[in-house]
This record gives structure tokens, C-alpha cells and sequence, in this order.
């Protein structure tokens, strides 16, 4: 083997900083973390709530949270898949789901917080820009947008959460620049095209190509849909009705399962000391043993 | 050349950041509040630059007296000439970290609110005064055995054996 000089010396390894865990699992961005947390001195204790907008292959996730030095506080959370409860089966990661995912945690952190019935937010879903007013009594909830690593490009589905929580009645600061639809030519958002999307109107449009130019691919990749009798006509009824349903019951839903007695482990329990020793000695029994063995082939 | 006064002169290690702490600094330095008549302890991070006291102030401890957006106003004692002023200082939230010196007071303060408490419903009179440690008690020496050591008699012909 040729001489290789090594790369990652013991100096190295003595000299390295580790970065901060969650920067290293790359999960974390801290310069915005730190902007987003960050409150004046002199609010003393007021918390500073961020809407956390997460998407995963499957799944959305909205919560509501507030940092404190023990760990970040949820006070609302509110998930992709608990669309089945209201109305919503497929489709559970598009713009139109993210907007009723929004307007879910929206609705909830309201209720929680007995503000829903001042704040109602924007009921009939335009598109148009709505920013929450001060109503009578309390001031509007306010929050800031954590999008944590997503790049932030126009039409972006955070944005759809986003709008969700703004007609749902919460205080976000926010410009149009980028929900779907808004026209870099003119520097306007067209409210239709934000409608559109907010009702599933672009996949009711590849609905409608694909029927048309390629029906096996339609059958195959729109097949849940077609179990459940949906078509590209009545996509926005489905999305008006869940939206109906979202505003009159936002409660969260508590799981019928007991919780599991023994908690499922999900990596190797950590010996102790005699046990790594018995583990070692029991290595070496069974090395010796079969050294001796081929030592006796080896002297025959 | 000059050697140079200014702010931030001879301060290249006392400014510098600890090995292997460098970079991003722990968010828990700007979630910690502070009230007006706590005690904070000075301590500059070298990795933000703005709000950093003078080098004076490094490891001083201070009563606050002021909270604004991003900065905390602390009160410290220098020495100058035959005085000491208390003098007033803006620092940014980075270079300060809650002080402990009054923790011990503040335990102190509620054990003895409690022992009292106890003493008046038992009905007995108690102090909760802090005592000094007195002088040690007296003790028998143990196992110990007497040896007499006496001296040799000065021998002249053995001792002056290299010459005289």
C-alpha cells in the first residue's frame, strides 16, 4: 500500500469544535433562531411566540412555540394528518392543505386562548391580502414566521400556512411578495391565482390535462382521489367544506390509545461496567477457544 | 512607535474567547431577564462587538440600574485616586451574566424564615446568626512515646578530624 499521510491527525481531532448539535444534524438555523427569539430587555418575561411551519415528505406540521432557557414551549400544535378528522383524506401535503393547516392551529390557538370569538379572521377565503385589526378588548395574538431551512421563493407552501393562520385571526407581520401569484412584472399579487391555490385549483387544472392527454397516468397518480369520488370540478367544494368544519371545531382531538406501558426503545440500552467486562471476557473465552482449535489443526 | 492607549489596548488575551468556544454564542445569554436591583457580573465576549464596556470593567460585579432593548445599565465601583465612584455603565447582554454572589443570601434568608417559623410554633427562643468558626477544641495526644534526647558531649580530637 502506498504511504498515505493521514489526513485527520490527533492534533486535529484535539483542535476541532464541534458546531452546535442541531446545526450538526443540520436541523437548526441559528442566525435566524437567534433574530427570531431574541426579545427587549426591557419586555422583561413577555413571551415571543414563533409559527413554526414544517413540511416532510408526508406530513405539515404548524406549531406555535415560545423559547425559554429549559427548552421551547408549544402552545398550539397542529398536524397534516389530522385533516382526515375534517373532511380532507388526500393531499395532505399541497398548498391547499397547508393553507387549512394554518387556519387549524389558528383557529385552535384562539380557542385556547378565548379569543375566537373576537378575532374571526378573513371567513370566505378571497386570495386578497387580510391583516388582522385590533379588535375591542384584547390586542390581536401576535407571532413571527419560522420557516426554519426552506429557501423562500414565491409560492412557497410555508406561505400557504401562512395565509391560513392570517385568515384564521392571528397578527403575523408579512408581505404579499410571496404568496402564490404575486406578479414580479407589476409588483402585485393577483388575488384569483392566490384563490386558486388556496382551493387546490392548480392540481385541479393537472387534473383536468392529464385526464385529457394521458388518462392511465391520471388513473394511477390521482387513484385516491378517484377512490373517494373526487374530480377536478368539485376539488374546491371539498376544500370549502373542510374549511367550514376546521372553524367549527378546531379542539384537538385526543388519541383513544392508551398510552404504552413500556416505553418502545429505539437505541442499544448502554451496559454497564461489569457487563462490558463480562462481554469481554466472554470475547476472549470464545477467541482462545477457537485459537486452540486451530493451533491443534495447525500442529496436526 | 508609540505603545497606543486606546479603548481596547492590551486586551488581546483578556478579549479573546476561550479554546474551543468560539462562534456562535448559546442562545441562553439572550433569554435570561434582569431586574433592576439584581446583581450582574461584567464579563466581555470578544465575538460581539458592539456594547462591549471598557476593559476596566471585566469581572466586575454590579447592581442594575437600568433595562433597555438590548443593553442592561450597571452600577460599578472604581477606584480613582482617594475615592471610589459608583459608576454607571451601558452594556449589551452578551457581556453580562447573572451574579451569585447574593444566592447564598437568598437560600440563607429562607432557611432562617423557616427556622423560625418552626422555633415560634415550638414556642422556643433561637438565633440564626451566622457564628465564626471558633478555636479548636481540646485534645489528648494519642500513642505517643516519650523519647529524651540529649546533646553529645563536644569531643575535640574526633570533630576536628580535617584539620585546623
Amino acid at each position: 500500500m502506498p504511504f498515505v499521510k493521514a489526513q485527520k491527525t490527533k492534533a486535529y481531532f484535539k483542535r476541532y469544535q464541534v458546531k452546535f448539535k442541531r446545526r450538526r444534524e443540520g436541523k437548526t438555523d441559528y442566525r435566524a433562531r437567534n433574530r427570531l427569539i431574541n426579545q427587549d430587555k426591557n419586555k422583561y418575561n413577555t413571551p415571543k411566540y414563533r409559527l413554526v411551519a414544517r413540511f416532510t415528505n408526508k406530513d405539515i406540521i404548524a406549531q406555535i412555540i415560545h423559547a425559554s432557557i429549559s427548552g421551547d414551549i408549544v402552545l398550539a400544535a397542529a398536524y397534516g394528518h389530522e385533516l382526515p378528522h375534517y373532511g380532507l383524506e388526500v393531499g395532505l401535503t399541497n398548498y391547499a392543505a397547508a393553507y387549512c393547516v394554518g387556519l387549524l392551529l389558528a383557529r385552535r390557538t384562539l380557542k385556547q386562548l378565548e379569543m375566537d370569538a373576537e378575532y374571526e379572521g378573513n371567513v370566505e377565503a378571497t386570495g386578497e391580502d387580510y391583516s388582522v385589526e385590533p379588535g375591542e378588548s384584547r390586542r390581536p395574538f401576535r407571532s413571527l414566521l419560522d420557516v426554519g431551512l426552506v429557501r423562500t421563493t414565491t409560492g412557497n407552501r410555508v406561505f400557504g400556512v401562512l395565509k391560513g393562520a392570517l385568515d384564521g385571526g392571528i397578527d403575523i407581520p408579512h408581505s404579499e411578495k410571496r404568496f402564490a401569484g404575486f406578479n414580479k412584472d407589476n409588483k402585485q399579487l393577483d388575488p384569483e391565482v392566490h384563490r386558486k391555490y388556496i382551493y387546490g385549483g392548480h392540481v385541479a387544472s393537472y387534473m383536468r390535462t392529464l385526464m385529457e392527454d394521458e388518462p392511465e397516468k391520471y388513473q394511477s397518480h390521482f387513484s385516491e382521489y378517484i377512490k373517494r369520488g373526487i374530480e377536478a370540478d368539485n376539488l374546491e367544494g371539498v376544500y370549502k367544506k373542510v374549511h367550514a368544519a376546521i372553524r367549527a371545531n378546531p379542539e384537538a382531538k385526543k388519541s383513544e390509545k392508551p398510552p404504552p406501558k413500556e416505553h418502545k426503545r429505539y437505541n442499544l440500552k448502554k451496559l454497564s461496567y461489569e457487563e462490558r467486562k463480562a462481554k469481554l471476557i466472554d470475547r476472549l473465552k470464545a477467541l482462545n477457544s477457537a485459537a486452540g482449535v486451530d493451533s491443534d489443526e495447525d500442529d496436526e | 512607535m508609540p505603545a497606543g492607549h486606546g479603548v481596547r489596548s492590551r486586551t488581546r488575551d483578556l478579549f479573546a474567547r476561550p479554546f474551543r468556544k468560539k462562534g456562535y454564542i448559546p442562545l441562553s445569554t439572550y433569554l435570561t431577564t434582569y431586574k433592576i436591583g439584581g446583581y450582574v457580573d461584567v464579563k466581555v465576549n470578544g465575538a460581539v462587538h458592539k456594547g462591549m464596556p471598557h476593559k476596566f470593567y471585566h469581572g466586575r460585579t454590579g447592581r442594575v440600574w437600568n433595562v433597555t432593548k438590548r443593553a442592561i445599565g450597571v452600577e460599578v465601583n472604581k477606584q480613582v485616586g482617594n475615592r471610589i465612584i459608583r459608576k454607571r455603565i451601558h452594556v449589551r447582554v452578551e457581556h453580562v451574566q447573572p451574579s451569585r454572589c447574593v444566592e447564598e443570601f437568598k437560600l440563607r434568608k429562607v432557611k432562617n424564615d423557616q427556622l423560625k417559623a418552626e422555633a415560634k410554633a415550638k414556642g422556643e427562643v433561637i438565633s440564626t446568626k451566622r457564628q465564626p468558626k471558633g478555636p479548636k477544641p481540646g485534645f489528648m495526644v494519642e500513642g505517643a512515646t516519650l523519647e529524651t534526647v540529649t546533646p553529645i558531649p563536644y569531643d575535640v580530637v574526633n570533630d576536628l578530624k580535617g584539620g585546623y
